[in-house]
């Protein structure tokens, strides 16, 4: 009996690390999901946006916010890869969880959603500000769009935004352009300049602005115009993607299913565009999107496999990487034109773009400059939407060994040719010198 | 437990945001398709006859024809069950019900051995579950073969009465001492069936004493703000706690099955009823299978209770546009959309939201419309302009009788935007004289149109944009939205709010006073203005052009402009290439110079032998001596040896290795020079001596 427990124990303690990690290029799969609820009816009102998430395998976990119980992570291992945060009201969370907590989880690569409402807590405001983002301070505010808004019989304060101004993104928003206008009613934010993280995915057209609707505006509103953003995302350092909304109901069913029209557009669409994007926009953050890994870095003299320790100045040299992009299940071949490797000793002496074989083999060829000293092969590769590469190599270039420089100099030969003839006059002399009579 | 209350409240409320405030629209067609989505055999749900008896209850209510699959599955699960003598008494339930849906084959066998079964259920049953399913499943084949009735009624309606709490709620055993609104409801599900299985009539006062029971139970009804009400349980431990809405429909159940049965009119205020389908029409459109059906479900109790039946008023559009001359539509339905009695819909009064002045017409009647099946006003009130106001509507039963039937809810308060054309007239804009207020510069602007202005003033001059608003009946209209914006090429943004003085809107901007403000740029700003409001149909974002400002250099300590966004596009994206420029080549002669050289150098050493050749040169002293001789030879192969070393050394050898080889040729070359040189000193000695 003693003798099993030792087994269990030991057999947990050695699958416990990869139970939950953040995404990792090994382990990419299985992801577990918290969801933190004001209320566990918006299981149900947004149970179309739950259900897209669990259709792609996410194991989902909804819990109310100010469940005691809830925790982030136990013995120091995180118990979810991700967090989704449908709680606009919470004043307090409820268990271990509180903002440092949130942003101890982000900063150890977990994703993260936060949709905020009108009369977002302080709490929820304070999970933006640490996101990056600033939301309008006014409680009541929301943002009103007299010209972008949605056409509805019965909605009249044109607070429900028809938006349609999406950051040109293939990789954040799939290759199928979202055709309908997004439905959005609630507070908009607005994104630090200084903070280059942070992306504005939707943005408000120019005419928007937040104010409170039912009270006269008396003071220049402190977000207006294209400034600011309905829907953001962060991808911070460590790869953990974000998304900030200031509305949780452009997540539920009623706007899924609902039909839209722009005001002062003829085209009246079925469908809102809500369920494309956030779905779209969900890939992207459990990593589903423009996540990429590079293997195989490879470097050797041409007409060589070997990978040398040293090259000489004026070696020709052949570089090759293999970059992957993971697609929700499989590793997909990379294809781009656009990744670039440095030759770099201080600053780049030689920056190439690779050429690809659309299999996700990146490769090209080039001389070693002439200049000798530690140099590394670099591959920077940061692009919107896509986890930056950061490659590098280090390898010394030396100059050329004495009896590696020309032999035999044409311009020279009239040296030679004097020297040698004086070497011939001198044998011949001595004879003369010694033997003459 | 109050902690998800609250929650819900505040889910409803954002819910009753969303289908516009506070009032409520009755199924529609979002529902039916919603049905469709959530009781497919794929989406996973039909596994159960439970399951199973939802979806085709859901189908029925909202009219939805039934696929032939679902119906088939149903039937197969229907009769697996029935025939099979180890199903559960909760299967058999559901299976029947089921059935008095889909209306299967089962034979008269079956349907026997159900009925002794559930009499003896009915008989050993100790629990609330074991009487409901008991009890109801033999309601059920009653309602199919007709013969069914229960020989102890009145005792089985009083032990189901024991669960009875004082409070109105019920327990669901005699072990669990916890009683909630949920059990209530199926309490008197249960005796409802019982009451009508009786086949001596029940004793009448233990009827009313449970319409007693009702009352109490309805005093612990909830409310929220909008006028909704619901039944919640409050348990402790959240066990087998049901949500709202499934405790709500769970009792609308109970009692609209009791109100069929009894004769007693059931002594419940119809408002109470009215407040239940708010509730349940506040909901919108479920996404969850459970909840569409409870919400159905409950709906289509409601839609034909005897206690009374909910009347909802509904408007298609609450936002109305003066001048497109909008018809203002009222729906007068019952909760699942079909029609309403005969009935008139009175336009009580109208109020301007927010104030609480008088209403603004007098009380009229609308028009119904048969083509539509709406009651219709031709045209709004002359004393409604544009603006959001607060309708409020009667509705008024024809006959008498239906009083009692159905339930209106009183007065009703819509609120209504209505939208209208704004004209916008004198709209000019000036650069001013700070010093005398006389206009320097004066343009007017064509708001409905394109405007390029370019102006240029300096700090000592004041900006002036002008306009005049007015509403379609000629009063003056006031903008939520108007807002000047000036931004400086570098993207520096300025915001201000255009002030009003009755029709009139301007804003004087003194450049003096916000040179700091401004962060001392000079430069060009472009100016925008935007006009709008949720009333005015023609808002407006204008560029109108641009001012050149000059404005004096900054102060040491003046304030930076704030740091403006980068675009995103910008940050990223491939590098120019850089390719490494190598060390050009020495410069070098051609080839054939070099060779032409080379052949010159020779001409000495031809010069030399042609000269040597000349003098006559011998070899007479060379040693005639054998060895003299042969150290001569020796002399001069050491000689050449050391010189073609040389030649080697040029050709391939490195320095060590010429070194080597050279100090071994150098010492032979010594020692053997030394013979020579001797010989030939002593020999040319003796010459002279002699």
């Amino acid at each position: 009996m003693g003798k099993l427990w030792l087994i269990c124990i030991a057999s947990i303690s050695i699958l416990l690390p990869f139970l939950c990690n953040a995404f990792s290029p090994e382990t990419p799969t299985d992801r577990r999901v918290l969801v933190l609820l004001d209320d566990f009816a918006i299981m149900s009102s947004h149970s179309l946006y739950f259900n897209a998430l669990k259709s792609r395998g996410f194991d989902l976990e909804f819990k109310l916010a100010d469940d005691p119980k809830i925790a982030l992570q136990r013995y120091g291992q995180y118990l979810y890869d991700a967090l989704i945060l449908f709680c606009p009201s919470v004043e307090r969370f409820g268990g271990s969880i509180d903002v440092a907590a949130i942003v101890n989880f982000v900063d150890s690569g977990h994703d993260l959603i936060v949709a905020a409402d009108v009369n977002a807590s302080d709490l929820i405001r304070e999970v933006g500000t640490e996101c990056g983002v600033d939301f309008d301070e006014d409680p009541s505010a929301m943002v009103i769009d007299h010209i972008g808004y949605a056409v509805s019989g019965t909605e009249g304060d044109h607070t429900l935004i028809a938006s349609d101004d999406f950051i040109k993104s293939d990789v954040i928003l799939g290759a199928k352009k979202i055709e309908a206008p997004i439905l959005f009613r609630g507070i908009g934010h607005a994104v630090s300049p200084a903070n280059s993280l942070v992306l504005k995915v939707l943005s408000a057209s120019p005419s928007a602005y937040s104010a409170n609707p039912k009270s006269k505006l008396s003071t220049p509103p402190p977000l207006t115009g294209s400034a600011i953003s309905l829907v953001s995302i962060v991808q911070a350092r460590n790869n953990a993607r974000l998304l900030i909304t200031g509305s949780l109901s452009m997540f539920s069913n009623r706007f899924f299913r609902s039909g839209v029209q722009k005001a002062g557009s003829q085209t009246k669409h079925g469908k809102s565009g809500n369920e494309q994007f956030l779905t779209e926009i969900s890939k992207w953050i459990f990593h589903e999107r423009g996540h990429l890994k590079a293997i195989n870095v490879k470097h050797h003299r041409v007409g060589e496999t070997d990978e040398p320790a040293l090259y000489r100045i004026n070696d020709e040299l052949e570089y090759s990487v293999e970059i992957y992009e993971w697609s929700g299940t499989s590793w997909e071949p990379y294809v781009a034109n656009d990744v670039q490797l440095q030759f770099y000793m201080m600053s780049p002496y030689v920056l190439k773009t690779l050429s690809s074989d659309k299999k996700g083999l990146y490769s090209t060829s080039f001389k070693v400059p002439d200049v000798y000293g530690v140099f590394q092969f670099k591959v920077e590769h940061q692009k919107l939407g896509y986890t930056s590469l950061s490659l590098s190599k280090q390898i010394p270039v030396r100059p050329y060994r004495h009896n590696e420089y020309e032999r035999f100099i044409p311009a020279a030969y009239p040296y030679y040719g004097a020297a040698f003839s004086m070497m011939a006059g001198f044998f011949i002399f001595s004879f003369v010198h010694l033997y003459s009579k | 437990m109050a902690r998800s209350l609250v929650g819900f409240t505040v889910l409803l409320l954002f819910l009753s945001i969303c289908e516009s405030a506070s009032f409520f629209q009755p199924i529609s067609d979002s529902h039916r398709s919603a049905a469709v989505e959530l009781f497919s055999p794929d989406h996973g749900s039909l596994k159960s006859l439970e399951e199973t008896y939802e979806a085709l209850r859901t189908f029925d209510v909202l009219g939805i024809e039934k696929k032939p699959d679902v119906t088939a599955t149903a039937c197969r699960l229907v009769s697996e069950t029935v025939g099979s003598s180890s199903s559960t008494l909760k299967d058999v339930f559901y299976a029947l019900k089921a059935n008095s849906i889909v209306k299967c084959k089962i034979n008269d066998k079956a349907y026997q051995g159900i009925i002794t079964r559930l009499n003896a259920a009915v008989d050993g049953a100790s629990s609330l579950p074991d009487f409901y399913y008991s009890v109801g499943g033999l309601v059920l084949v009653k309602g199919s073969k007709g013969d069914v009735h229960l020989a102890d009624a009145d005792g089985i309606f009083r032990s189901v009465k024991a669960f009875r709490q004082s409070d109105g709620r019920w327990r669901s055993s005699s072990s669990n001492p916890e009683s909630s609104a949920f059990a209530a409801g199926i309490a008197l599900e249960t005796l409802a069936g019982v009451v009508s299985l009786a086949s001596p009539e029940l004793d009448q006062s233990l009827i009313s004493t449970l319409n007693n029971d009702i009352s109490k139970l309805f005093d612990s009804i909830e409310k929220y703000d909008d006028g909704a009400l619901y039944f919640d349980d409050k348990l402790v431990d959240g066990h087998d706690h049901q949500g709202p809405l499934a405790t709500t429909s769970s009792v609308v159940r109970g009692l609209t099955a009791f109100a069929a049965v009894t004769d007693e009119r059931l002594n419940i205020p119809s408002n109470k009823i009215l407040g239940l389908a708010n509730f349940f029409l506040g909901i919108g459109v479920p996404g969850d299978a459970k909840d569409l059906f409870n919400q159905i479900d409950s709906l289509a109790c409601l839609e034909s209770n005897r206690v009374s039946i909910p009347l909802i008023l509904s408007l298609p559009s609450t936002v109305l546009s003066v001048t497109k001359e909008d018809l203002l539509q009222v729906n007068v339905n019952t909760v699942l959309g079909s029609n309403a009695p005969p009935l008139t819909v009175k336009l009580v009064g109208v109020f301007t939201s927010g104030s609480k002045a008088a209403s603004l017409v007098e009380s009229q009647e609308l028009v119904f419309d048969d083509g539509t099946g709406m009651y219709n006003m031709k045209n709004l009130p002359k004393s409604i302009d544009v603006g959001s106001y607060t309708f409020v509507f009667e509705i008024v039963l024809h006959e008498l009788e239906h009083e009692k039937i159905y339930i209106t809810g009183g007065q009703k308060k819509v609120p209504i935007f209505v939208s209208g054309l704004i004209k916008i007239e004198n709209a000019e804009i000036a650069v001013l004289d700070s010093d005398l207020g006389s206009i320097e510069t004066q343009k007017k602007l064509d708001l409905a149109g394109q405007n390029a202005v370019s102006l240029s003033a300096n700090h000592l001059q004041k900006l002036r944009v002008s306009f005049k608003l007015t509403t379609p009946h000629g009063l003056a209209f006031k903008p939520h939205q108007a807002l000047l914006k000036l931004r400086h090429e570098s993207k520096v943004e300025h915001i201000f709010v255009v002030g009003n003085s009755g029709k009139q809107f301007e804003i004087v901007l003194n450049f003096l006073g916000l040179v700091e403000k401004f962060f001392y740029l000079s430069g060009r700003y472009d100016i925008e203005l935007a006009v709008g409001d949720a009333v005015m149909e023609n808002s407006l974002l204008l560029a109108i052009g641009h001012i050149e400002l000059d404005l004096p250099e900054p102060p040491e300590k003046a304030t930076r402009p704030p740091p403006q966004p980068v675009d995103p596009y910008s940050r990223y994206g491939p590098k120019a290439e850089i390719t490494h420029i190598f060390r050009a080549p020495e410069k070098r002669p051609p080839k054939e110079l070099s060779l032409a050289f080379l052949g010159l150098t020779f001409l000495p050493l031809l010069g030399f032998l042609i000269g040597l050749l000349r003098l006559g040169v011998n070899l007479k002293n060379f040693p005639s001596n054998a060895v003299p001789a042969t150290f001569a030879t020796l002399f001069h192969v050491s000689i050449g040896a050391v010189l073609s070393l040389y030649v080697l050394f040029w050709l391939k050898l490195d320095l060590f290795q010429t070194l080597k080889l050279l100090g071994f040729l150098g010492v032979i070359l010594v020692l053997v020079g030394r013979r020579v040189l001797s010989h030939l000193a002593s020999t040319s000695a003796k010459l002279k001596s002699a």
